[in-house]
């Protein structure tokens, strides 16, 4: 049987196609903002953040949203500053997120000692 | 048309245009003037059967298809009526002929259905060469030279209209409910969206239905049919609705009531305007410009951490960081997928802002002030109790229009009032002449409020939200009616405002829907988005300055209720439980100051369902369009905000980077407000305190520089904002 496929010049053959898989779509999920360039890397970063304060509440404001920009950038470079924001506001609401935002904000609270 | 693949069956096309040609024609012979056919009425009538028979039972649409493409109105019909002159109002069979064509111009002006689910192939066929051809019939029917159409339509009802209502017979009433619907097929005829129309818009503008409806004497009948309506006229009711409706939506009221010379001043005033904030556009383009030709190719560099550096192109890079950012922004390509906005291009829209002529805004206003005189309290009485038994000739669509018609009218109400006295000093003077608000009291009673609280629950839970938006501007446009009132000079007028308002003050209902529908904006459009940050802004401010009304004021009104009781006693009326009229002075001061406290209490408590952040989304989406907002608009955005952050402490809210970003956009540019403009100093009052505050607070917990990404729930806000837990005392 193996002659007869020779003769048949291999037509009978299947040919598999095989493409190749698409490169999955980088997505700004809960991981990728979890990961140690993403908001660990913000609030190490945060502790440079200095204001000048009163008088300067709009150069203040300008530094404070290119810190945010800049940091959106290193993390997901291919969405705008406002659409990144919009999809990090919406990984807020999911269960990982939620629990990790409680665990910042009570490392900052005074410790008392009832828990 | 031309035999080969003819898109109608030729049968049928051969039928009809031998019909069209026995009509009668113009000739040479008779000086070009309209000659009827012998057998001209019985044409007619078959015409009318081709019509019901074949299109309308078998769904096709193809006769009229046929008669469009045969001219019929602008050649036959019109010419028909035309020779019909006012003084043979009493030859029989003219006025049957006239009938006749009136009875096939209802069916050829009638809306076309393009939603429904039975359009067939062949509705898809004919549907857009029919408009076309409608905006046709109308342009010939308004502007026909010889004669007054409309109006002779409505000499074809008089007989019938001049019977009293319970001696009429079936067909004088379908001759009423014609000629009513044919005046609304004509106000109801416009463009289609996304259709150039190729003709004059001009002659078939609302403007141009406006002046043929006052020159016609088409007001005229509206205002008898309105005004006498329950006594003259019943069922009628649903189509003065619906001509009204497509009479005046989108109209600005403002701009209405101003007279002729405020007009053009306000015409200049407008150029100038808009010349100005042309100029500070280009203004604030030109600061941002490249002072060198666009090849000059100056690349720029920012230096990022781990020795990571990101190229810019251009000059702005160089001068200035923030636009280098800007830059860098602007050239990414990827764009996350979002949804339409669900607005209502319809027939039933009325969000979209129409513009009229100076003639015509003086009939409309003209019409606007007499039905209001007349027509307003028995049409909408009317109407509303039609709906509230749910009667059978009120569709789907009529519970959007009479919302919306009355906010309309009340605001033109309100106009009319500010207008008529512009000096409030002199108030006190002219008390005597001063008008009540009964012109419009048949939509502030108690089971208007019924009906309306109902469409609101209902059309929020289905989700209509068009319908919704009617409803909520009306619920607005009665509360500042009511707000007014109680400001008016009469003591009648007064009390009843303070009834009205004590009773929507304690209803939480009411108060949770108006906070709900804020709360849970999302992408139903524009209109409906003014709408309801229209009814929360002023439903909080209405509720605020009642809760403050201060003790004096009350124990004046104590005062009056008393008074009254006592004059109710004298003249024999005697009622046993009256628990005020006892009561000293002394003790009506303390009453008072016991209520105003509980009602500065409850204010508190019912402001604070707006300090979710679903409702300060919903403001800050409304405030992204800042651009495009009238100065009315902005101040309602900044007055929420404002109350967010400092009336109500709770400035947390709004500190997230993309509000943040909006906010110093807003001021600083680039497309920033206009520096000029009156909102400008208020805002950036407002922006410096809250990025003050914010760069504070950041320093002070450093948690928040995450929690600027986020939306913060309740409890995180309040101690993010005050530094510790809130106490959440359990007492149900």
């Amino acid at each position: 049987s193996k002659g007869k496929s020779a003769a048949g010049l291999g037509i009978d053959e299947e040919i598999e196609v095989t493409r190749k898989p698409r490169a999955p779509r980088v997505k700004l999920d809960e991981h990728r903002l979890l990961s140690k360039n993403g908001i660990p890397k913000l609030r190490k970063k945060a502790k440079n953040l200095k204001f000048k304060g009163k008088g300067h509440e709009y150069s203040d404001a300008s530094r404070l949203l290119a810190f945010y920009q800049l940091w959106l950038d290193d993390l997901f470079p291919k969405a705008r500053f406002l659409d990144a924001l919009a999809m990090v506001e919406k990984m807020g609401h999911k269960k990982m997120m939620q629990s990790a935002r409680m665990e910042w904000i009570n490392e900052g609270k005074p410790h008392s000692g009832v828990h | 048309a031309d035999g080969k693949r003819d898109v109608v069956d030729p049968e049928v096309r051969a039928y009809v245009s031998s019909l069209v040609t026995a009509l009668g024609g113009s000739g040479a012979d008779e000086d070009g003037r309209y000659v009827l056919g012998d057998d001209a009425l019985a044409c007619l009538r078959d015409l009318k059967k081709w019509l019901k028979l074949y299109d309308e039972k078998a769904n096709r649409l193809d006769v009229a298809r046929c008669l469009a493409e045969s001219n019929l109105v602008g050649g036959d019909l019109l010419q028909i009526l035309a020779a019909w002159p006012e003084n043979a109002t009493d030859d029989r069979l003219k006025s049957k002929i006239a009938l006749a064509c009136l009875e096939l111009l209802v069916p050829l002006t009638w809306p076309l259905d393009k939603n429904s689910k039975e359009m067939t192939v062949n509705h898809h066929r004919h549907v857009p060469y029919l408009e076309i051809a409608q905006l046709g019939y109308k342009r010939s029917i308004i502007n026909f030279d010889g004669a007054r159409i409309l109006h002779t339509a409505i000499r074809c009802a008089l007989p019938s209209m001049a019977v009293d209502m319970g001696d009429r017979s079936t067909r004088d009433e379908g001759i009423i409910k014609l000629l009513l619907y044919f005046i609304r097929n004509i106000a109801m005829i416009a463009p289609p969206p996304n259709v150039q129309y190729e003709g004059d818009e001009a002659e078939i503008s609302r403007s141009a239905t406006i002046d043929a409806f006052d020159y016609q004497d088409v007001f005229h009948l509206l205002l008898t049919v309105s005004s006498t309506i329950g006594e003259d006229y019943n069922t009628q009711d649903v189509v003065v609705l619906d001509i009204l409706f497509h009479l005046i939506k989108g109209v600005d009221i403002e701009k209405l009531f101003l007279d002729e010379k405020a007009a053009d001043n306000s015409k200049m005033d407008e150029l100038v305007r808009l010349r100005k904030k042309e100029a500070a556009m280009l203004r604030s383009y030109q600061t941002n410009a490249p002072t060198r030709h666009n090849r000059f190719g100056a690349m720029a560099w920012l230096q990022r951490e781990d020795a990571k550096m990101t190229t810019i192109s251009g000059q702005a890079a160089v001068t200035d960081s923030s636009r280098g950012l800007a830059k860098m922004d602007a050239t990414k390509k990827f764009k996350p997928p979002r949804r339409a906005l669900k607005g209502d291009n319809g027939p039933m829209d009325f969000d979209t802002p129409v513009h009229l002529s100076v003639q015509a805004t003086k009939h409309l206003r003209a019409f606007v002030e007499e039905f209001l005189d007349s027509g307003f309290n028995p049409l909408f009485n009317h109407i509303r109790k039609a709906i509230d038994r749910e009667a059978e000739r009120v569709l789907e669509y009529h519970p959007r229009q009479f919302f919306y018609l009355i906010s309309w009218f009340l605001e033109a109400e309100r106009v009319r009032r500010r207008n008529k006295n512009p000096s409030k000093v002199q108030k006190s003077a002219v008390s005597e002449e001063v008008d009540s608000y009964s012109l419009v009291a048949s939509v502030l009673n108690q089971e208007m409020f019924v009906t309306l609280n109902r469409a609101m629950d209902y059309t929020f839970e289905h989700k209509s939200w068009q319908d919704l938006s009617a409803a909520m501007k009306c619920f607005t446009q009665i509360l500042l009616t009511v707000h007014d009132m109680s400001e008016s000079p009469l003591e009648d007028d007064q009390e009843i405002a303070e009834n009205i308002l004590n009773r929507i003050f304690y209803e939480e209902t009411t108060h949770d829907r108006v906070a709900n529908i804020t709360r849970t904006y999302k992408d139903q459009g524009f209109g409906y988005l003014d709408s309801c940050t229209e009814l929360s802004h002023h439903y909080l401010r209405i509720l605020e300055q009642y809760s403050k009304q201060n003790v004096d004021l009350q124990v004046r009104s104590r005062r009056r209720v008393r008074r009254k009781k006592k004059a109710a006693r004298a003249s024999g009326q005697d009622e046993a439980d009256d628990d005020i009229v006892d009561e000293s002075e002394g003790e009506d001061t303390t009453r008072a100051e016991r209520t105003s406290h509980e009602r500065k209490f409850e204010f508190k408590r019912f402001a604070a369902r707006f300090l979710s952040q679903g409702c300060v989304d919903t403001f800050v989406t409304f405030a992204a369009y800042y651009n495009d907002l009238k100065s009315s608009q902005l101040k309602r955005a900044h007055r929420f905000f404002y109350r967010v952050a400092f009336k109500q402490e709770m400035s947390v809210m709004l500190f997230r980077v993309d509000i943040i970003a909006l906010f110093y956009k807003m001021v600083k540019g680039p497309e920033g407000l206009d520096p000029q403009s009156s909102s400008y100093k208020e805002w950036d009052e407002f922006v410096k305190q809250i990025l003050k505050k914010c760069t504070r607070k950041i320093q002070e917990r450093p948690e928040l520089v995450v929690e600027m990404l986020f939306s913060k729930i309740n409890s995180t806000a309040h101690y993010l904002e005050y530094g510790y837990e809130k106490q959440t005392v359990t007492t149900k």
